[in-house]
């Protein structure tokens, strides 16, 4: 290769390590601040003063839905804390116990009085009846 | 020897007749197989069992997802040609992708927060996948207005080409957003790796409409590098000969 | 596996209201694919037959 091929080699190369850094170094001191939500470990970890305004994340537990005509109460769990949620208002088509759930509110004596609720759900897609599909 | 295979082969002139010879045969085949696997995907897949009709939105969202990152991808390797080996058909290139990658960027953020409307409940959220996906919507179009605010279109070039290097590390962020951090978007379901976790009655449809919109976009690449071609090269003489 | 999975064409058309969802996003992606299409077509018939123009 002639001499300015490799220089232009060199300096893309030089650039592509000065980028990767920099940027690698801004995404590990951010990084906790990009999660989109605390799980429930993370939350009683963390000591979060009452009255902040967080989002939660985790699976609702199941048996764990109490609806009362408005409000619905719940609680979200991680399989080794949870977190008990109150809120008023309209849930996703695919709340559901035993699925994925992200909550906006605040916290209070452990509780979280959440303005809104949101459904996350998994990377799997099947159909509803498996026997059926696999006659196929 | 490389010197010299590209600059043989990736002269605008061979380039420009050998896309006037496949171009109609790609167009058709991408144009069939897309049509059918959105048909199939649309209309003859079961339902999903938790979402529903709603998970349809697979077969328009993830083509869209897919292009917008590996457009970049081909950006980012044009400008690598072109700037190590000065190739004029690679600045061409990088000029006619962009503008490509942002409306299959911009459909991969509108279908993503219309499905987010009946799935999460909520159209938009500052998650890292949805956020980096974003910046690379911004990063295209900042490309193409820089592109466009220069007369002198070989120092435009140049330019282009170091910030589409430099941003090219948004691309594996995008792709590791969702592992990286905790997100509202959930994490892949095909992977190079493991077994996907899409049904394969889901999954084969989904094939199809990511190869038949790659191939439908492969079109307007080759359409727009034409026209970056007949922009940049109308003094020549073979261009006159062409036309 | 090709089984048509609705029962009525209402019923491909409303999708358990889902289908304003679908629908629209389907239309996104075909204005957006045929505006490019047709948009270069025009612009390099355009050029074309600028540099045409005898000079």
């Amino acid at each position: 290769m002639n001499p300015i091929r490799k220089r232009r080699v060199y300096s893309i190369l030089f650039v592509l390590l000065f980028s990767v850094s920099g940027i690698s170094l801004i995404l590990y001191s951010l990084n906790s601040n990009l999660d989109y939500f605390f799980t429930p470990t993370e939350l009683k970890d963390r000591n979060i003063p009452s009255e902040k305004r967080i989002k939660v994340g985790g699976m609702v537990l199941n048996g764990s839905v109490e609806r009362a005509s408005s409000t619905i109460s719940f609680t979200i769990t991680d399989y080794e804390n949870s977190v008990k949620v109150v809120y008023e208002g309209i849930v996703p088509d695919l709340f559901k116990e035993d699925s994925g759930v992200v909550v906006l509110g605040i916290l209070r004596n452990k509780t979280i009085y959440a303005e809104e609720v949101l459904a996350k759900h998994d990377e799997n897609y099947m159909p509803p009846n498996i026997e059926m599909n696999n006659d196929n | 020897m490389i010197k010299k295979f590209i600059h043989q082969f990736a002269s605008p002139k061979t380039y420009l007749y050998q896309v006037d010879r496949f171009y109609s045969y790609i167009f058709l085949i991408s144009l069939i197989t897309y049509t059918i696997s959105i048909t199939w995907g649309l209309l003859y897949t079961p339902e999903d069992f938790v979402q529903g009709n709603s998970y349809r939105i697979i077969y328009l969202h993830v083509p869209a997802s897919f292009l917008s990152q590996s457009l970049y991808i081909a950006m980012a390797i044009s400008s690598v040609t072109y700037l190590i080996w000065r190739v004029k058909l690679a600045a061409y290139l990088v000029i006619a992708i962009a503008p490509i990658g942002a409306m299959t960027t911009f459909i991969a953020l509108i279908s993503g927060s219309i499905w987010g409307i009946p799935t999460w409940g909520t159209w938009w959220q500052w998650d890292a996948r949805i956020t980096s996906t974003l910046i690379l919507f911004i990063m295209y179009l900042g490309l193409i207005s820089l592109h466009n605010s220069f007369s002198n279109h070989e120092k435009a070039d140049k330019l282009l080409s170091w910030l589409v290097i430099v941003g090219a590390i948004n691309i594996p962020i995008i792709k590791k957003s969702v592992d990286w951090w905790s997100t509202l978007h959930q994490s892949a379901s095909i992977t190079l790796t493991d077994k996907p976790s899409i049904d394969p009655v889901m999954l084969y449809p989904l094939i199809g409409s990511i190869t038949g919109f790659f191939g439908l976009v492969i079109c307007l690449v080759l359409l727009s590098s034409k026209y970056q071609i007949f922009i940049r090269e109308k003094n020549k003489s073979w261009v006159k000969d062409y036309v | 596996m090709f089984n048509f999975a609705f029962n009525s064409l209402h019923e491909a058309i409303y999708m358990n209201g889902h289908g304003l969802y679908v629908w629209s996003v389907v239309i996104l992606v075909f204005v957006s694919l045929l505006g490019f299409f047709i948009g270069y077509t025009i612009k390099i018939k355009k050029i074309k037959d600028k540099l045409n123009e005898p000079n």
